[in-house]
């Protein structure tokens, strides 16, 4: 399994043409945000709208941290996922006494609020004071390890396993038992002797935190970021894509951040108005709410398990 | 020794719970009662979703009510709900795990000891590593008994534990709910309303009715009373 992942990581940058390297590590990326989307829908069953917001506030503490420090790339990148962890868990802490849709509007709050931070005070570029803007634009360098374009799509691959693996550590071990007993019924946690308010919390940290490092990659790849990047809406879109591709199942993540970044560009491609991707993603809403409530991931895995049956039935 | 004193709840103008005093020591107690009596508000008092008006409850010298939910389980207060709340994508064991990871219980050998003890006392020994969802309905309330049964248990609340079992299975689920004292050292409150499981498994049996104590004694003598019949086993008939 991880084997064939890293002769897939290996081999498929080397194919791709200039557009579609930079459409993947786009994608990818967004892969890693709507991780932590997942983490918290599919294991504690909480709706969080603000995932893209906590990618642009990675993304402009990496930024910050480089103009000001000029320490590697990872240095920055672990500023940013911590700083964004913490943002999460703020953003959540509703979320101890709500659930359903008046958590999901208080994140979205959020998202709406730093939305218009960021669009009246833009992202670092280079500039003096604690905002850090520039007239001109000084670019932050790609990761030692990712310079071309085909070796930064490598390289958030790379960083996307490793994701994969801290949430999959998380969800095996105390926390995911934990989130399993909150997801069942608050009641039969507590009863349990759970600390609810923590392991809810540790959730969103966690969430913010995989958001940070997405924010990070996504400076780390442009050099510069822009505020019309991470509007409000950006986060709807991912919450209901994860929703689409399906939160239970990294594949699901996977088709998650081609549906975001690469079906427009695909439509673009061939000549078709990229808006139209939006058509479909509200058809691929529908057919997951009404059908499929583990996402397309669920119904491709459900049917590879059919068919491994129906062989050895043979 | 249980000592309830004076427990009063009320929701909205409807009071669930009326001055509810009595002394619980038995190893087995049974709580009865028509359907809306305060049975399960009883529990749910204990448990700490429900915080009473007024009274307290104090358990082997403890006060009960001064704790947070997660704080009794904690100290040794254990519980089972009506509709059982096993995880489907945990295994048996991890749905045991998941209780003791919060508990005191310091090292790895020893939260390994209980569950393996715990499943093995409910009969799930060989399931140890199947997913909750593969369980039936009796395995999976056996799973319950075993979550109450780690860590020390001090007190165990079973809310009809027997809730859609066979009579077979009612059967194995008495002589589980009987041996857990001298197994684990718990004092067991059982909620039912199978009249023949708390004849067989409780000593005494508290009997509430419109959320005050109708009565309370040896059970068998507890089921004979005239009123308890009246309240009680005269409605089962007359249904």
């Amino acid at each position: 399994m991880l084997l064939s992942v890293a002769a897939l990581i290996l081999i498929v940058p080397s194919l791709l043409d200039a557009l579609y390297l930079r459409v993947f590590i786009s994608s990818v990326i967004f892969t890693i945000a709507a991780t932590g989307t997942a983490v918290l829908y599919a294991r504690l069953g909480l709706v969080s709208l603000a995932q893209v917001a906590l990618v642009g506030v990675g993304g402009w503490v990496t930024l910050r941290m480089w103009h000001a420090t000029g320490l590697p790339f990872e240095v920055n990148m672990l500023a940013g996922a911590i700083i964004s962890g913490v943002v999460g868990m703020l953003i959540g802490l509703p979320a101890l006494r709500m659930r359903g849709l008046f958590l999901a509007l208080i994140t979205l709050m959020g998202a709406a609020g730093f939305q218009i931070l960021v669009t009246g005070t833009q992202f670092p570029n280079g500039g003096d004071g604690v905002l850090g803007i520039a007239v001109t634009s000084i670019f932050m360098p790609r990761p030692l390890l990712g310079e071309s374009d085909e070796a930064m799509l490598r390289y958030v691959c790379v960083v996307a396993v490793l994701c994969f693996l801290l949430v999959e550590f998380n969800r095996r071990t105390r926390p995911g038992r934990a989130w399993a007993l909150i997801r069942k019924s608050e009641a039969c946690a507590m009863a349990s002797g759970v600390n609810v308010a923590f392991y809810k919390a540790w959730g969103f940290a966690l969430a913010g935190f995989i958001a940070g490092i997405a924010g990070a990659l996504l400076a780390g790849t442009l050099g510069v970021l822009d505020a019309t990047t991470f509007p409000a809406s950006e986060s709807i879109l991912l919450f209901a894509l994860t929703v689409v591709g399906g939160a239970y199942h990294w594949l699901g993540l996977v088709l998650t951040g081609l549906l975001f970044r690469a079906a427009p560009a695909v439509l673009n491609d061939i000549g078709v108005n990229g808006h139209l991707a939006y058509v479909i993603f509200g058809a691929g809403l529908l057919h997951a709410l009404i059908t499929a409530p583990t996402g397309i991931a669920g119904q491709i895995l459900d049917g590879l398990t059919q068919l491994a049956k129906r062989r050895a039935g043979r | 020794m249980i000592e309830i004193r004076d427990v009063s709840v009320s929701f909205g103008g409807v009071r669930a719970l009326t001055n509810l005093t009595v002394n619980l020591a038995d190893p087995v107690v049974g709580i009865i009662g028509p359907n809306g009596a305060g049975k399960t508000t009883l529990l749910n008092v204990f448990s700490g979703f429900v915080t009473p008006g007024w009274g307290s409850i104090c358990a082997f010298d403890t006060d009960l009510l001064a704790m947070r939910p997660h704080q009794r389980a904690r100290w040794g207060l254990r519980r089972s709900f009506q509709t059982e709340q096993v995880v489907d994508d945990l295994s048996v064991a991890d749905n045991v795990r998941a209780m003791l990871d919060s508990l005191p219980v310091t090292s790895r050998s020893e939260r390994e000891r209980q569950i393996e003890k715990a499943l093995t006392y409910v009969h799930l020994e060989g399931k140890a590593d199947e997913l909750g969802s593969a369980l039936n309905t009796y395995e999976r309330r056996m799973v319950e008994l075993a979550k109450t049964l780690v860590g020390s248990p001090k007190i165990v609340l079973l809310d009809e534990p027997g809730a859609g079992l066979r009579d077979e299975e009612v059967d194995a689920l008495r002589q589980t709910i009987l041996g857990i004292n001298e197994q684990f050292g718990a004092m067991t409150l059982l909620i039912d309303h199978d009249v023949e499981m708390i004849a067989a498994t409780c000593i005494s049996t508290v009997v509430l009715d419109f959320g005050e104590l109708l009565a309370f004694g040896p059970t068998a003598e507890i089921l004979k009373d005239d009123r308890v019949k009246a309240a009680y086993l005269g409605i089962e008939e007359a249904e």
